[in-house]
């Protein structure tokens, strides 16, 4: 996966045009390739942002662009190496022609996540926090960026570190009784190490406690909008969008085929997903879509049940509200601008349920409130270190797991050699989320998610 | 069998230097493997001497006896022949743990190993002192003893203990030796030196020894050994020798302020020693002045024999000035008569950096040259013969061209000793303890035979009475252990369930089941204990054991993946010099191994596995391998290839 050669070079900024692009340089020749593709051989002075130009190749006079330079000397560099930036105008060409120079000068392109690979390998930086570099580059919401943030920041790391620390005092305690059993008594005391043991897993299970909501603000979730033709499905879906995205008119079954966009709801990415009004049609093409309708269902998290107010309900609105009963669901009860002819109060069903009038409001608060509440499930997000990433949440919990084990087997006065079994399953779970212990492939399942010049 | 040393290249397959725990293993096993033998040894009056404690095993030490005698080694016969004391320690744990200790007769121990030595006729006794290791073209080629004389071979085998410039300190006295009364080698150790091995200085130490006529044993707790003695070898069906006691005393705060008061003049405080003497089995001084607030700390006073009248104050080493050791042993509740026959010392030593060695014991700068024992910075005489062992069958294999034997840390105590080592090298004298093992539940003193035996008996080393023996052992495991997984049983309770189930309950045991009829098991009379224990373990910790070995196979993978002899660390990425320059001076046969060498971290075995598994076995170039370090071609340990199915274990 990753080649020898010492000196890596690759766009760091994304493909496309924009107003200034950045080539990233990283490895013991970095200077010197640098030096061979700027202007005057230019003698970069550290941390330092150099205005010069850059030449197409080693040694050619013409240059090709002027640009910033700056050179960080490692270790005290993202990746650990020496590292240049060189900072041109953003031409996805011209950024090509530069990284070619520097290839022409001794580099060679980067594989994906290559310069965060550098990092972690040469310590700058952890597994949790190379994830979270990832994590950082890929939020869409301030939530995510603020989750990837902290865990960039080590929060995770510590707590986790905190953890292990504690637990790797415990069994020094209880090996030591097994390996001087001359000495006639117990380091670490039965009952006082079961204890421990479940105080440790108390920890563990805090952070796991902060898991579900963590993996709601990574991953977020895929709602679904169902309801009758001509309710307002389109609308709704415009309207947390923010944009008319959905083509919205009078006549029922104007939406055949499923929409999927992503909105923000209270910080959590929202992948919504419009749906053809749900009826008994003749039309084929409309008949597919209801049937799409009703599998989009399966899949999504939540679903939001449209209802017309101003019109009885009949056998279908009936049929889905029992199809959605079991489903985690805000009803939607729309057209409150209209005459009502029931009431969201006598609505025979269970679930949240906002009465709206989506044509009047441009943006339903009351009803993103009620979605926010649904998909939190009274698990806000907390002030604490938040595991979101679910290889983490795998392995603490597989820790957990292991501390349980230990202190049920503590209490059944199970030996110390048993007790040790499980506490060094834990401690390996945990090692491995921080990259102190690497399972097999982990690494290159890791790095595989950068793009390149990360 | 007395040979003259003046003989000119008189050949042997293999020189062994030291006739001590490891020289005897080594000397024994090639011995027995056809080699023509040669023992170099200054006295044959201190064969398999016990200069420290007079006893064999402990935790994990029992561990490495049975070990040793599965492979068909002698030190678990040699001390179930002389033991006086037997002792399962760790019985109220589980039996992973439970190790056997025994007090030894320690003169009878010499004697009983000299003859089984003596009982070997391919093996002669060389009396008199190795000073040079003749190498030609970076292949050993002899031995030069002091006294002149040349003698040819193929192998050599040091086990040079604590005499390689061994100093001695009582107080302020200091003499050249390697143990009480026997002279250092100084050139044995310009010899090793000048062949270009890294190396350190450790420091040990010994107790005064009383005189047992003149202690009143009725002062003391007694403590003594297990009514029913457990043995160390697989081939022992009984103890016969008489049993005695040991006896347990107590420091008094009068002791403290006697070390306190005359710590000046102890070498290990005032800077005349400079050696690492072991954390883990501490001189008095170091109690006394590192654990200020530890009341009093336990001694035992221990027989060195039935009929000797020296006795050995366990837990009482010191370097302290003879009077004042004198003094201490007096200020002992029930010493106040104590006539003191000789003084505790220290002993410092050089010793190589075991990662000058691969796993097979063998130096990496001298093909045919194999160190083992404490030349290699381990303590404890169980550490030591386990190495000899190893560096004999290698140095045969050696001189065969055959491939050597290795191992694995999960096959075996021994495995980790020799990983551990090779790997990690020593900053301390190295013991063994069951911490050390990560895969401890399945390394037990009851399946070490179905373990190593196979392996000892490939190595050509297990006599074919030990073989049948084995054989029978095993198909009893076999049939018993299929007899439990269907056989139904009648709890107390009146509940009915297989034998299997039954037994992962803490209160039942295979012995009561099986006595309750019900369940027929086929045990052999005098294998009893053995048969019982391996079943039952099975059994009893089931899941424990299915978690540790689905542990080891996902392990296996990193274990197995050979790194090439030649492989260039400088050009792998990412990897910082520190790590480049140990991995290239330790350079791990595998990537397991990679991952155990101090400092590198698992980021960089990832790394390094990514690369090498990309380059595979192909020649990285011979640009920027340190030349000293390049070793010769040669056949590759079989356990670590991955091919090597054939040579490993039962499982």
């Amino acid at each position: 996966m990753y080649a020898p050669d010492d000196t890596i070079v690759a766009v760091a900024t994304p493909p496309g045009r924009g107003g200034i692009g950045v080539v990233r340089v990283s490895g013991p020749a970095a200077a010197a390739a640098a030096a061979a593709v700027l202007r005057d051989g230019h003698d970069l002075s550290p941390r330092r942002a150099t205005l010069t130009s850059v030449v197409g190749a080693p040694g050619l006079e013409r240059a090709l662009d002027h640009v910033v330079a700056t050179y960080f000397p490692g270790p005290a560099s993202y990746t650990g190496e020496d590292v240049v930036e060189i900072s041109g105008h953003g031409s996805p060409l011209l950024l090509r022609q530069i990284v070619e120079a520097v290839v022409r000068a001794g580099a060679r392109l980067a594989e994906p996540g290559e310069f965060t690979l550098r990092a972690f390998v040469n310590g700058r930086m952890d597994l949790v926090q190379a994830e979270a570099v990832a994590d950082l580059i890929e939020a869409v919401t301030p939530l995510q960026a603020r989750v990837a943030f902290d865990q960039l920041e080590g929060t995770v790391t510590e707590a986790i570190g905190a953890i292990d620390a504690a637990l790797f005092d415990l069994t020094a305690r209880l090996e030591a009784s097994i390996d001087f059993p001359e000495e006639g008594y117990h380091f670490a005391e039965p009952a006082a190490a079961a204890a421990e043991m479940r105080a440790l897993r108390e920890r563990a299970q805090a952070l796991l406690a902060g898991a579900r909501a963590g993996r709601l603000v990574r991953e977020g979730r895929q709602v679904v909008i169902l309801g009758k033709p001509n309710v307002g499905k389109s609308t709704l879906f415009n309207r947390l969008l923010g944009a008319p995205r959905a083509i919205v008119t009078g006549v029922p079954g104007t939406t055949r085929d499923l929409l999927t966009e992503t909105a923000e709801v209270d910080g959590l990415p929202v992948t919504l997903v419009d749906t053809a009004g749900i009826r008994k049609t003749a039309d084929a093409v409309e008949s597919e879509g209801v049937a799409r309708a009703r599998s989009a269902l399966q899949v999504a998290a939540a679903v939001l049940l449209v209802l017309d107010r101003s019109r009885p309900l009949d056998d279908e609105d009936s049929a889905l509200l029992q199809e959605t009963a079991a489903a985690d669901r805000v009803i939607v009860v729309n057209k409150a601008d209209r005459p009502p002819v029931w009431d969201a109060a006598d609505l025979p069903a269970a679930g949240a349920r906002v009465t709206v009038s989506l044509r009047d409001e441009a943006d339903p608060s009351g009803l993103r409130r009620a979605l926010a509440e649904l998909l939190w499930a009274g698990e806000p997000l907390r002030d604490t270190p938040t595991l979101s990433n679910l290889r983490h949440i795998v392995l603490v919990e597989r820790a957990a797991a292991a501390l349980a084990r230990a202190a049920d087997a503590a209490d059944a006065a199970a030996p110390e050699e048993l007790l040790l079994a499980d506490l060094q399953e834990a401690r390996g779970a945990l090692e491995e989320v921080t990259g102190k212990r690497t399972a097999d492939d982990t690494l290159q399942h890791i790095f595989a998610r950068f793009c390149i010049g990360k | 069998m007395g040979r003259s040393p003046i003989l000119e290249m008189d050949t042997y397959d293999v020189i062994v230097i030291g006739a001590g725990h490891a020289g005897c293993e080594a000397a024994y096993a090639a011995a027995r493997m056809g080699a023509r033998v040669g023992l170099c040894t200054l006295s044959d009056a201190t064969v398999a001497h016990m200069p420290c404690n007079p006893a064999v095993g402990g935790t994990a030490k029992g561990h490495l006896v049975r070990e040793i005698d599965a492979l068909g080694g002698l030190m678990g016969r040699a001390i179930d022949a002389v033991g006086i004391q037997f002792k399962l320690l760790n019985r109220s744990r589980g039996p992973a743990v439970w190790s056997p200790r025994a007090q030894a007769d320690k003169k009878l121990y010499g004697a009983w190993m000299k003859q089984a030595l003596d009982r070997e006729p391919g093996l002669d006794w060389i009396i008199g002192r190795a000073g040079r290791i003749l190498v030609e073209h970076g292949r050993v080629a002899g031995v030069a003893l002091e006294e002149g004389g040349r003698i040819g071979c193929r192998a050599v085998v040091v086990t040079a203990g604590t005499f390689l410039n061994g100093l001695i300190h009582v107080g302020p006295e200091t003499r050249s030796a390697g143990r009480a009364g026997e002279p250092a080698s100084h050139a044995l150790a310009e010899s090793l030196k000048a062949l270009g091995f890294r190396w350190g200085r450790l420091k040990t130490g010994t107790p005064p020894r009383l005189d047992r006529r003149s202690i009143d044993f009725s002062r003391f707790e007694p403590a003594p050994g297990d009514e029913t003695p457990v043995p160390f070898s697989f081939l022992t069906e009984g103890i016969d020798r008489p049993q005695v006691l040991c006896h347990l005393l107590h420091t008094t705060g009068r002791v403290g302020d006697l070390v306190r008061r005359h710590i000046g003049r102890s070498p290990l405080y005032n800077g005349q020693i400079s050696g690492i003497g072991p954390r883990y089995c501490p001189s008095l001084e170091d109690k006394i002045m590192r654990f200020p607030d530890r009341e009093r700390h336990q001694i035992f006073l221990e027989p060195e024999g039935l009929d000797v009248d020296e006795t050995y104050v366990n837990g009482y080493s010191m370097s302290l000035p003879r009077d004042v050791q004198a003094e201490l042993v007096r200020a002992l509740p029930g010493l106040e008569d104590a006539v003191m026959l000789r003084p505790g010392y220290a002993v410092e030593y050089d010793f190589v950096q075991p990662t000058e060695l691969h796993a097979t014991f063998e130096t990496r700068r001298v093909g045919g040259l194999f160190l083992a024992g404490q030349v290699n910075g381990t303590s404890g005489y169980e550490e030591a013969a386990a190495q000899g062992l190893l560096a004999g069958i290698n140095a045969v294999r050696r001189t065969r061209a055959s491939e050597p034997i290795v191992i694995g840390r999960d096959e075996a105590y021994i495995g980790v000793l020799a990983d551990d080592l090779t790997t990690r090298g020593c900053l301390e004298p190295y013991r063994m303890f069951t911490s050390r093992a990560e895969h401890r539940l399945l390394l037990r003193i009851d399946n070490a035979d179905l373990r190593l035996t196979p392996r000892g008996r490939d190595a050509g080393l297990v006599s074919d009475a030990r073989w049948n023996r084995f054989e029978g052992r095993r198909a009893r495991y076999e049939r018993n252990r299929a007899r439990v997984r269907r056989t139904t049983v009648a709890l107390d309770s009146g509940e009915r369930l297989r034998a299997a189930q039954a037994l992962r309950r803490p209160e039942v045991r295979l012995e009561r089941l099986a006595a309750q009829g019900g369940l027929a098991l086929d045990i052999a009379p005098g294998e009893r204990h053995v048969d019982l224990a391996s079943v039952e373990t099975e059994f009893k910790y089931a899941g424990y054991l299915d978690r540790q070995r689905a542990a080891i196979a996902r392990a296996r993978r990193q274990e197995d993946l050979r790194i090439p002899a030649d492989f260039r660390y400088a050009g792998v990425p990412g990897l910082s010099r520190e790590i480049v320059e140990r991995l290239s001076a330790t350079r791990p046969a595998t990537l397991g191994q990679a991952g155990r060498v101090p400092g590198v971290t698992p980021a960089a075995v990832a790394v390094i596995g990514a690369y090498v598994g990309r380059v595979g076995g192909s020649a990285a170039g011979d640009e920027g391998v340190c030349k000293q370090h390049v070793t010769e071609e040669r056949p590759r340990p079989a356990r670590a290839g991955g091919h090597g199915a054939g040579q490993r274990g039962p499982r």
